[in-house]
């Protein structure tokens, strides 16, 4: 994977960006401030945080669904204004059509892409079966248990091909032998196609294991409190035994565990 | 909740459709005891046997079928009329704030009033033809809709929107792929609640407006004391009702296959 | 206060464009009347004893049969979806008349209690009925497994899980459920009072119409209308408040 010291032409540039929600009932809550962050073209950065701390909204401004009011997002050296294909999200909750079943739902996207239909059932065919649904193609998401779901996502996401992967939690909802696969599977791809990712995860050890840098990110509202580069360990399925990546691992930890603590004060207070 | 016999298998499903048979049977024999044991006199209860009787007459003539057919067409338009503008002023005003505005009050006064109070106000624009009672169904059933539509189409997931997007999808792609079809478990609440309406307003305006139809005879009868022909049109009316609101729950199954039905529909 | 005026707005600029479209000449006052004339008839309407008198008839028949039926519908949904024989003999029953249109009860109600208050009480009552016991007997059936099996475990007696667990949990239905009654009965009050009344306010619109007092029939209609709507909200305020455990 590439050189993470600098954000080449293709990553994702974040400058002083800041997020308040305003809803039209309650008191606004300002989600993310000042949040300034690099991601180098082809990098891997996962990011971590306590719960509530702004990740999910720092990935819609990157994704461009929420406006960006203040600071500024560059993916690939354009401003972000608007959702597009170049970056691929998978949300966190999912976000299936009900309506549609796990192949119509694969295949939507690569209708708006305008492949060719062979080439679209042909590659929905295969992602489908990268996560294990195949003999589930017909069903529809309510039928699914919620681990499953979240392979219908990811299958989504990743058919299309996008030039940067916005993941949120998109393991969280697997058992672990199932994550093993997955984590597996997505290095395959990356391997395969580079991209640029941007993973959250509450998992501290997926992190190290998956990632090339580490970002973790303060309480409410969240800043980035400190990023560690994690390259040099990791990636293989024994990496876990190696002692620098349990090093890696409970440093971060500790970092996350410092903010999850703040976070409840916070909310008592 | 105690036993649920009636739940499980293909044995408990024939065993639940015989008590059922056997209980509609047993309520139209009940009927037909009554009625001849003389408890009631012919006026007031004469026999189901009579009004079936009654009933393949008008069927041997032809005549029931334009009934029937007059009183269902008329409602049936109105309610498909209804369903049209419902579903369109229901999108408008869930996605254009100044078109909420003007309708949202027009809307929470409509919506729960008796609309049949404009009964005389449509004969006094429209007259007593098929064009008064059609517009009287449309006004009485249209709220139902636009309520359904509205708050369906507002309360579309954002997320599935975003994802939409994200896959490149343009507004009026979303529109059409994502409001819509996520919209329609409430849309088709909203429409089922408005077939019964439709029915029971058009039958309305047939009975006070005369003439042609099933309301039209029902009164016609009952002015001349033929029990009968009451009794024969009650059957009517209720057999064509069940057909048109069966059909639309069937609709509703084919329509919904992927969504997870959590509430039954109270409806008239 | 100028939030609930804007939200208004719309049925004064209605209101003004009706009477603008008269004056204009763009309507023919035959088929409307101004707004205005229509808001001097009202003026008149409400302080005519005669008005009292058909609101006094409607009152009584709808409280009378509404009421009714509520109380017996909800007892017997609740009874059907509680006790298994009663369920599977009735509930047929019950499905195979409910989706009949109500309306068409009117004559046979006319032949069995004549053109008196009873036939519209028996009308209103049988009307509302079904779907009563319908929503009654629906909310009872989906109340969620798990809290009966917590209340099982926790000693309650069947009775004791009847009143004090699927009642709670299913009024929140059985009161939408009775909403929707609620503007049924009001469709059979004024539908059965243009058919068969010698009195009502459902009478008195049909009677000023037929005599072309047109400003009067429509401020009556305005004022039916309204009587609806009121009604739906005094019923959502009684329904919050037996809701309020429900945040
Ligand atoms: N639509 C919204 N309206 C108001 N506040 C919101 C909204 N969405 C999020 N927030 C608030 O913004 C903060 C950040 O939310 P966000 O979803 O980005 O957190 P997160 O880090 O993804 O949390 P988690 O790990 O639990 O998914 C939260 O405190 C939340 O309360
Ligand atoms: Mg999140």
């Amino acid at each position: 994977m590439a050189d993470a010291s600098a954000a080449g032409a293709g990553g994702i540039r974040i400058a002083n960006v800041g997020h308040t929600y305003r809803p039209p009932r309650g008191r606004p809550v300002t989600a993310l401030e000042e949040v300034s962050l690099e991601v180098a073209e082809n990098e891997f950065l996962a990011l971590l945080g306590p719960s509530g701390c702004g990740k999910s909204t720092l990935l819609y401004l990157i994704g461009g669904f929420l406006p960006i009011e203040s600071g500024g997002i560059s993916v690939g050296g354009t401003p972000v204004a608007a959702p597009g294909p170049d970056r691929g999200v998978v949300f966190q909750h999912f976000a299936l059509f009900p309506w549609k079943t796990v192949r119509e739902n694969v295949l939507y996207g690569l209708e708006k892409q305008r492949l060719p239909k062979a080439e679209r059932e042909a590659r929905a065919a295969a992602f489908i079966e990268m996560v294990h649904l195949d003999g589930f193609e017909d069903s529809y998401p309510s039928q699914l248990s919620g681990g499953m779901k979240q392979r219908v996502a990811i299958a989504r996401t990743l058919a299309m091909d996008p030039g940067t992967l916005l993941m949120d939690e998109p393991f969280g909802a697997l058992d672990a032998q199932t994550r093993s696969l997955m984590h597996e599977e997505l290095l395959a791809i990356l391997k395969r196609t580079a991209k640029t990712v941007v993973f959250v995860t509450h998992d501290v050890q997926e992190a190290v294991l998956l990632a090339d840098r580490v970002a973790v990110m303060t309480a409410r509202p969240g800043r980035i409190k400190t990023v560690v580069d994690v390259a040099d360990v990791g990636g293989a399925a024994d990496a876990i035994r190696d002692p620098r990546f349990v090093e890696k691992v409970d440093f971060l930890w500790g970092q996350v565990r410092d903010e999850a603590l703040a976070a409840q004060k916070g909310g008592a207070g | 909740m105690g036993m649920r016999f009636e739940q499980d298998g293909i044995g408990a499903a024939a065993l639940r459709l015989l008590a059922g048979t056997g209980s509609v049977i047993a309520l139209l024999a009940a009927w037909e005891v009554l009625a001849r044991a003389g408890v009631v006199s012919e006026f007031l209860l004469p026999r189901f046997s009579d009004v079936v009787g009654r009933i393949w007459e008008d069927a041997l003539g032809g005549v029931l079928f334009v009934q029937i057919g007059l009183t269902v067409w008329r409602a049936v338009l109105g309610f498909a009329l209804a369903g049209l503008v419902g579903i369109v002023v229901g999108v408008v005003m869930a996605r254009n704030r100044g078109a909420n505005w003007f309708f949202d009050p027009i809307v929470s006064i409509g919506f729960p009033s008796p609309k049949i109070a404009f009964l005389p106000v449509f004969i006094l624009w429209f007259g007593l033809d098929d064009s008064s009672k059609v517009l009287m169904t449309v006004f009485a059933a249209v709220f139902p809709v636009i309520v359904a539509t509205a708050a369906g189409t507002e309360g579309v997931d954002k997320y599935l929107i975003w994802s939409a997007r994200n896959a490149g999808a343009s507004e009026r792609d979303i529109l059409h792929e994502i409001v819509l079809p996520a919209a329609l478990p409430q849309i088709m609440t909203g429409l089922q609640v408005a077939l019964p309406i439709s029915l029971i307003i058009t039958i309305v305006s047939e009975m006070v407006m005369g003439g042609e139809g099933l309301g039209g005879n029902m009164i016609q009868a009952g002015r001349f004391a033929d029990s009968l022909g009451v009794f024969a049109g009650i059957v009517q009316i209720a057999i064509a009702g069940y057909v048109l609101i069966k059909g639309m729950e069937i609709l509703r199954r084919r329509l919904l296959a992927w969504h997870q039905e959590t509430q039954q529909i109270s409806t008239f | 206060m100028t939030a609930a005026l804007w939200r208004y707005t719309p049925l004064f600029l209605i209101a003004a464009a009706w009477e603008g479209a008269i004056r204009a000449g763009l309507m023919d006052s035959s088929l409307l009347p101004p707004f205005s004339e229509v808001m001097a008839a009202l003026g008149r309407l409400v302080v005519d004893p005669e008005l009292y008198r058909h609101a006094a008839a409607s009152l009584m028949r709808e409280v009378a049969g509404f009421g009714l039926a509520v109380i017996v519908g909800i007892a017997l949904g609740i009874v059907m979806a509680w006790y298994v024989p009663v369920r599977i003999l009735v509930n047929p029953l019950v499905r195979c008349i409910y989706p009949m249109p109500k309306s068409a009860l009117i004559p046979v109600m006319i032949m069995w209690l004549g053109l008196g208050h009873l036939a519209k009480i028996g009308l209103i009552f049988l009307g509302c009925l079904l779907p009563v016991i319908v929503s009654a007997f629906n909310a009872a059936r989906g109340v969620d497994t798990v809290l009966i099996w917590s209340a099982q475990a926790a000693g309650a007696t069947r009775r004791q899980i009847l009143t004090e667990i699927v009642l709670p949990a299913s009024l929140p239905e059985i009161l939408a459920g009775v909403r929707t009654s609620l503007a049924l009965s009001f469709v059979l009050l004024v539908s059965s009072e243009f058919l068969m009344a010698r009195e009502g306010l459902g009478y008195m619109i049909a009677f000023l119409g037929e005599g072309g007092v047109y400003d009067a029939m429509f401020a009556a209609v305005l004022l039916v209308t309204g009587i609806g709507f009121a009604a739906d909200r005094a019923y959502l305020a009684v329904a919050r408040r037996l809701l309020v455990w429900r945040e």
